[in-house]
């Protein structure tokens, strides 16, 4: 069953046509793997989605719900939620909160309860914080839990993004290429828990380079060139179609290594 | 003029200044939301609580009725820019911030047009010496500060402010986060436009004779330099600026009846300014008092308890 359908999008950035009209349907409990060359429109996409930026054309359904250019706090209170390419964290902050604040339905989170209800949200939050830990533990940044989030390295802040996904504990995540920058056996673990998650139900879709872990860890891979989705199907046919190989790998080789 | 009674009245504009510092902190300091018109809303205020109390309202109702205006000009105003791009704030609010002058100036038949409004103190039939007097409006205003001060550092210091923090920073990814980000910063304008409304309401009471000249867009300016001073993202700061402010201020008049000055000694606080200006940027950019991380002792156990 279709969690996310995507139907036709449409974007155009000034005379630039990034998307052609592109269509894809991600199943419930699935991870999707989302390929293509540099600045084939991945990431535009996965921003339309989430309307971080505006179509020019094409509808979004979520669930079976109309999702198209709903605000984006809407889109993650249906049940999804994004890690950006880059990250976007808040680098004043400590780690501990750019975390928490992921959380869904915090109870201080409102004007009066923030006040009125102390209680219940310091309760909330210090279960918040067990789950906090646990996800930073998973990241190996548990030492970090108190620094400013503006001390960390590159592959630590796309670490925290990720982290951030998980917290929010949504049905569906968008990852864009969750393990870029993470180093080889992290970016694993991360998606051996991706794999998990996905056992119990969450779905995925993720864009990712290295077709290693494509292969390992994908239900489902779309390849997109040019604004338009070229290829869709098993990780392992996908990769070995020959048209793969022109577009993206450019050489017909070391496919699977 | 009795030396005391100087210092108590000194004192009482710092009180109403700290409420305005207070919220700017909470707009700019926290949120990230330039508010170049705060004036209009002191003078809103100062207005409504004038003819409130001509219309023979209480006064702590009049002052419920400055804030509740107040804040729906500050939804008002800010609805429409905060939909469009950051900039747009601060142009709509500094036009809004003259808008509201020019027309109290203008329209006399709302209170008095360039002449002003006096207003009978609620402390008259008391019949208090002018020291008493001033003591009381002190201790009015600072009773208001205080309860302004609590709900605020309430308020920023729960994950309301976590939320406002994240928005001063990057709206876009709090948006992701699933937070209304429009909703917060317009709730963070009302409130904010609601403890300046109040803080007019308080300097009418006390100077009992507002006009519009009053409320030039300098006072707006007075308030941001109490930020930078004292430090934005920390409301203890913000009372900080505010006493320095107002000493510096005060100080450079008293000033000019001790030493011969080269200029003219009300251009003396504005020397003073920039140059405290310059120094805090350079050497302590974040302010006299820095902002804090928010507070969670739960944090402190966790982590020393070696965290589950
Ligand atoms: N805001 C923007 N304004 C103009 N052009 C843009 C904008 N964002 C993206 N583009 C262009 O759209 C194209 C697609 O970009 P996109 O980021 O979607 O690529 P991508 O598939 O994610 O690539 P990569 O694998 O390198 O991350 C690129 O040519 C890029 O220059
Ligand atoms: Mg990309």
């Amino acid at each position: 069953m279709a969690i996310l359908e995507v139907n036709n999008v449409v974007k155009n950035f000034g005379g630039l046509k990034v998307l052609k009209g592109a269509t894809l349907s991600v199943n419930k409990g699935t991870i999707v793997g989302f390929v293509g060359p540099n600045g084939s429109g991945k990431t535009t996409l996965l921003k339309i989605i989430f309307s971080l930026l505006d179509s020019d054309g094409g509808s979004i359904a979520f669930n079976g719900n109309d999702i198209t250019g709903l605000s984006s706090h809407k889109i993650y209170r249906q049940g999804l939620s994004f890690a950006f390419q880059l990250p976007r964290l808040f680098l004043r902050m400590p780690v501990l909160d750019n975390l928490i604040i992921a959380a869904r339905q915090q109870h201080g989170e409102g004007l009066l309860r923030s006040l009125f209800a102390r209680r219940a949200w310091s309760n909330q939050e210090e279960m918040l914080a067990d789950k906090v830990f646990q996800t930073l533990n998973f990241l190996e940044l548990t030492h970090l839990a108190k620094n400013n989030t503006g001390e960390l390295s590159g592959g630590q802040r796309k670490l925290v993004e990720i982290g951030r996904a998980l917290m929010a504990d949504p049905e569906m995540m968008l990852l864009d290429e969750p393990a870029a920058g993470v180093n080889p056996v992290l970016g694993k673990k991360i998606y051996q828990k991706l794999r998990i998650l996905c056992e119990q139900g969450m779905t995925f879709l993720v864009v990712e380079h290295k077709l290693d872990m494509v292969l390992d860890f994908a239900d489902w891979v779309y390849m997109i060139d040019h604004g338009k989705i070229m290829l869709a199907g098993p990780p392992r046919d996908v990769i070995e179609s020959p048209d793969f190989y022109t577009t993206y790998v450019g050489e017909k080789n070391n496919a699977s290594s | 003029m009795d030396p005391l009674v100087f210092i108590l009245d000194a004192l009482v504009f710092v009180g109403v200044f700290m409420l305005l510092a207070l919220s700017l902190n909470l707009e700019f300091g926290y949120t990230g939301l330039g508010n170049f018109g705060k004036v209009a809303f002191f003078m809103v205020g100062a207005y409504i609580y004038a003819i409130a109390i001509q219309f023979g309202l209480p006064f702590y109702l009049s002052l419920v009725l400055c804030a509740l205006v107040a804040s729906i000009l500050g939804a008002l105003v800010s609805l429409p820019a905060l939909r469009l791009r950051e900039d747009y704030l601060a142009i709509t609010t500094i036009a809004f911030g003259e808008i509201v002058r020019i027309i109290f100036k203008a329209e006399q038949s709302i209170a008095g047009g360039v002449w002003g409004i006096s207003i009978p103190s609620i402390f008259r039939d008391l019949n208090l010496s002018i020291r008493m007097s001033v003591v009381a409006n002190l201790l009015l205003v600072y009773f208001v500060v205080i309860v302004v001060f609590i709900v605020l550092q309430l308020l920023t210091n729960s994950p309301y402010g976590r939320v406002l923090r994240a928005i001063r920073e990057d709206d876009e990814a709090v948006s992701v986060l699933g937070k209304n980000v429009i909703y917060y910063k317009v709730q963070v304008f009302m409130i904010g436009s609601a403890v300046a409304g109040l803080s007019g309401g308080l300097y009418a009471q006390y100077l009992r004779f507002i006009e519009p000249n009053m409320f030039l867009p300098l006072v707006t300016f007075f308030v941001w330099i109490m930020l930078i001073l004292g430090g934005s993202g920390n409301n203890k700061g913000a009372l900080v600026g505010a006493l320095l402010v107002e000493f510096i201020s005060r100080g450079s008049r008293i000033l000019k009846d001790y030493v011969a000055l080269p200029v003219d000694a009300h251009n003396v606080q504005y020397i003073m300014f920039g140059v405290l200006i310059i120094l805090i940027i350079m050497y302590r950019p974040d302010g006299l008092v820095r902002e804090k991380p928010l507070k969670a002792d739960w944090i402190e156990r966790k982590i020393t308890h070696g965290n589950s």
